[in-house]
C-alpha cells in the first residue's frame, strides 16, 4: 500500500444557516486517481476550496504530506504541493497562453527581485529552465501552437487545457480538477482522459476530479466518493457506487417522485 | 483600439532572436536623447528647459504609478503623498541650515533636520527609501481591502499626509511651506538620468517574471493567490518600488520649483497622473512615458488658441482657459477612438516600430 497523502477528517463548512460541507471523511494515497461526484451544490467545490485555503472551515482537520494545511493561505498550500483548476474558467485573460503557464512557476522562483530586474545569470538560468519546462506542459496538453496566443482568446476546452497545464506548472503532488470536462465535446473528452491517466501513470500524480459526466468519472477514477448536502452518502469502487442505492435516489429523487430529479449525464 | 493595434504588423519575431540588437537600438535611442537634450541645454531659453525637466520628472512619476494601477490592478490614488513625501525629505536635506532658519519664523525646525546638508544625490536616495517605507506602513492598511475600498482608502491617505505637512509646523513649516530650495543648474541631466533609469527597472520588471506575477493579480488575484504567489506581498512590492520612484521624482520637483508647499500636493496631482496614465493605455510602462511627454508638452503648444488670431479675416480675441476646453475634448476624443490608450497594455519595441516602418517601405 503506498503512502498517505490526503487526510479528511471531519471537514465541516457552514454558511449561515447552511451545512456546505457536513462532516467530510476522505483519504487518499499517493497515486490514487479519485472522483467527487454528486448533485449540483452537494458542495463538492467547497471541498476544493476548504482544502486549498480558499474558504475558512468550520470544524475539522485536513491533514497534506504530514502537514495540517487548515488555516494556511492558499498560497502557501499551493507551494505544499496541492495544485487545482477551477470550475468556472479563471485564466489569466489578458495574458498570453505561455504566460499563463510561467505564472505558474513563479511561486517557486528562487531568483530575487533585484536580479530579475537586472537579469544577472542566475535569473537568466532559471528563465531558460521555466522555458523549456513550460514548452514541455503545453505540449503535453496540446497547446504548444498556441503559445503566443491571448488565453482569453482560446476555445473553451482549450481554456480548460491551459488550466491544468498552468496548475501543473506550481509543481503538484496533488492535483484537484475541478469539472475539467465541462463543455469539452466528446472527442475533447477523451484525451482528456487520457491526459489525467498519463498524469498519474508518466508523472506519478495523486489526481482528485469533481465532474458531472458519469461515463468520464466512471471511466477513469478507481476510487468514487458520492456527497448530497454536503454529506458522504457513497464511497467505493465505480461499480459499487452506481449500483448504490442512496446514489440513485439522490441523483433521481425518491421513487416515488422520480422524473422530477435532476437527469443523470451517463 | 490602440496604437499597437493601428498600425499592427502582424506577428513578430521572438524578442530573444533580436535582443542584441534591439540593445544596440536602446543605446542609440538614449545617446539621441542625450544629444536632444545638450541642445535644448545650448540653444533653448530657460523656459524649454524648465518644461522638459518637467515632462521627464512627469515621465517618472506616470510609470511609477502605472505599475500600481496598470501592472497590478491596484486603484491606488495616493501618489500626491508620496511626492509630497519626497520633495520634503529631499527639500529639508539639501537646503542650507541658515536658508532653513530663514523659513521656519514660526517654529524653529526640529533638530537634526536643522543643521543636516546634504549633497543631491545622497538626500534623493534618502528621499526614496523614506517614501517607500512610509508606502510599506501604508501597505497593510490598503491591501486589506481591494477595488473602490482601495482607491478610497488610499485617497484618504494621501489627504492625511497633506493635512500633515499643513499641521507639522516644525517639520514643514505648515502652510507656509519651504522657500529657496537650492535650484540646480544641471536639473536636466537629474531629471531625465532618473527618467531612463526608471524607465529601464519599471519595462525590466514588467518584463520578468515578478512583472508576470503582477499582471496576474490584475486578471485574477484568487487564481494567482491558488499558483502560489503570495498577493499581499507582491502587491507590496509595486507600492514600494513605486514609492521609492515616485519620492525620488518628487525631490526633483522640489528643487525645480524651488519652492513647495502643501497646497502643491493635493488630489489634482494625482488625477493629472491618473490621465497620463490611462491616455498611455493602463498597464503600458512606455505608454505611460508616452502619454506623460504628450501632456506636459500638448498642454503648452495649447496655449496658441489661447492667443487672438485672426481666422478668414475674421479676428477672434484670446479666450483664456480654451487651452483646456481643447484638452478636455481632445481627451474625450482618446477615449472615444482608443479606448485601451495609446498603447494599451503593450509596450513598445523595436521589432514593432521596425516591423511598421518596413512594411511602409518598398518590397522586395
Amino acid at each position: 500500500m503506498s503512502r498517505e497523502i490526503l487526510r479528511v477528517a471531519g471537514l465541516t463548512c457552514r454558511f449561515g444557516g447552511l451545512m456546505a460541507v457536513d462532516g467530510l471523511d476522505l483519504t487518499l494515497r499517493a497515486g490514487d486517481l479519485a472522483g467527487l461526484i454528486g448533485p449540483n451544490g452537494a458542495g463538492k467545490t467547497t471541498v476544493f476550496n476548504l482544502l486549498t485555503g480558499r474558504v475558512g472551515a468550520t470544524e475539522g482537520a485536513v491533514s497534506f504530506q504530514g502537514q495540517a494545511v487548515l488555516g494556511l493561505k492558499s498560497h502557501q498550500i499551493n507551494r505544499l504541493g496541492m495544485g487545482r483548476t477551477f470550475q468556472n474558467i479563471r485564466l489569466f485573460g489578458e495574458l498570453s497562453v505561455l504566460s499563463n503557464v510561467l505564472v505558474g512557476f513563479h511561486g517557486r522562483l528562487e531568483a530575487s527581485f533585484l536580479s530579475a530586474i537586472f537579469r544577472l545569470p542566475a535569473y537568466r538560468r532559471e528563465e531558460r529552465r521555466v522555458l523549456a519546462r513550460a514548452a514541455e506542459l503545453l505540449e503535453l496538453v496540446g497547446l504548444q501552437d498556441l503559445a503566443r496566443e491571448r488565453a482569453g482568446s482560446l476555445a473553451y476546452g482549450q481554456q480548460r487545457l491551459l488550466e491544468i497545464a498552468r496548475a501543473l506548472a506550481t509543481g503538484p503532488s496533488l492535483l484537484l480538477l475541478d469539472e475539467p470536462a465541462a463543455g469539452m465535446n466528446p472527442q475533447e473528452t477523451a484525451n482528456l482522459a487520457g491526459l489525467v491517466r498519463r498524469l498519474r501513470d508518466d508523472m506519478g500524480l495523486t489526481v482528485l476530479l469533481i465532474e458531472h459526466d458519469m461515463r468520464f468519472v466512471m471511466s477513469l477514477c478507481e476510487h468514487i466518493t458520492v456527497l448530497d448536502y454536503g454529506k458522504v452518502i457513497a464511497r467505493g469502487t465505480p461499480e459499487e457506487v452506481r449500483g448504490d442505492p442512496a446514489v440513485i435516489q439522490a441523483y433521481l429523487g425518491a421513487g416515488l417522485e422520480l422524473g422530477q430529479g435532476e437527469a443523470v449525464h451517463a | 483600439m490602440s496604437l499597437r493595434e493601428i498600425f499592427s504588423p502582424g506577428p513578430l519575431p521572438p524578442a530573444h532572436l533580436t535582443r542584441r540588437r534591439d540593445f544596440w537600438l536602446s543605446l542609440m535611442g538614449i545617446m539621441l536623447l542625450a544629444g536632444l537634450l545638450m541642445g535644448v541645454e545650448r540653444l533653448a531659453g530657460g523656459y524649454w528647459v524648465h518644461m522638459t525637466c518637467l515632462a521627464g520628472i512627469y515621465l517618472v512619476l506616470a510609470s511609477g504609478y502605472n505599475l500600481v494601477n496598470g501592472v497590478t490592478g491596484q486603484f491606488s490614488l495616493a501618489p500626491n503623498a508620496f511626492v509630497a513625501c519626497g520633495a520634503y525629505v529631499t527639500s529639508l536635506l539639501t537646503m542650507a541650515p541658515a536658508e532653513k532658519a530663514l523659513n521656519f519664523i514660526l517654529e524653529p525646525l526640529v533638530w537634526p533636520l536643522s543643521v543636516i546638508h546634504l549633497p543631491l544625490g545622497l538626500a534623493l536616495v534618502i528621499a526614496g527609501l523614506v517614501t517607500a517605507l512610509m508606502a510599506f506602513g501604508m501597505g497593510f492598511t490598503v491591501f486589506r481591502v481591494r477595488g473602490d475600498y482601495l482607491a478610497i482608502v488610499t485617497l484618504g491617505l494621501g489627504e492625511v499626509i497633506r493635512v500633515v505637512a499643513n499641521n507639522a509646523q516644525g517639520v514643514t513649516n505648515g502652510p507656509l511651506g519651504l522657500k529657496g530650495i537650492p535650484h540646480l543648474t544641471n536639473n536636466l541631466w537629474w531629471t531625465w538620468g532618473l527618467a531612463v533609469v526608471a524607465l529601464f527597472v519599471l519595462t525590466r520588471l514588467a518584463k520578468s517574471s515578478y512583472g508576470l506575477a503582477l499582471k496576474a493579480i490584475r486578471e485574477d488575484e484568487g487564481a494567482a493567490e491558488s499558483m502560489g504567489i503570495n498577493v499581499f506581498w507582491h502587491k507590496m512590492l509595486a507600492f514600494t518600488t513605486d514609492a521609492f520612484l515616485e519620492g525620488m521624482a518628487g525631490g526633483l520637483l522640489a528643487q525645480l520649483i524651488t519652492t513647495i508647499s502643501p497646497s502643491l500636493f493635493t488630489f489634482f496631482l494625482t488625477f493629472n497622473l491618473l490621465i497620463i496614465i490611462v491616455v498611455g493605455g493602463l498597464g503600458s510602462m512606455t505608454g505611460a512615458a508616452l502619454a506623460a511627454l504628450l501632456i506636459t508638452f500638448g498642454g503648452e503648444w495649447l496655449r496658441v488658441v489661447e492667443e487672438p488670431m485672426s481666422l478668414l479675416g475674421l479676428s477672434v480675441p484670446g479666450i483664456p482657459g480654451m487651452r483646456m476646453v481643447i484638452f478636455s475634448l481632445l481627451l474625450m476624443a482618446c477615449m472615444i477612438f482608443m479606448r485601451r490608450g495609446l498603447l494599451g497594455k503593450s509596450e513598445f519595441s523595436w521589432r514593432w516600430l521596425l516591423a511598421v516602418l518596413s512594411r511602409r517601405g518598398p518590397r522586395p
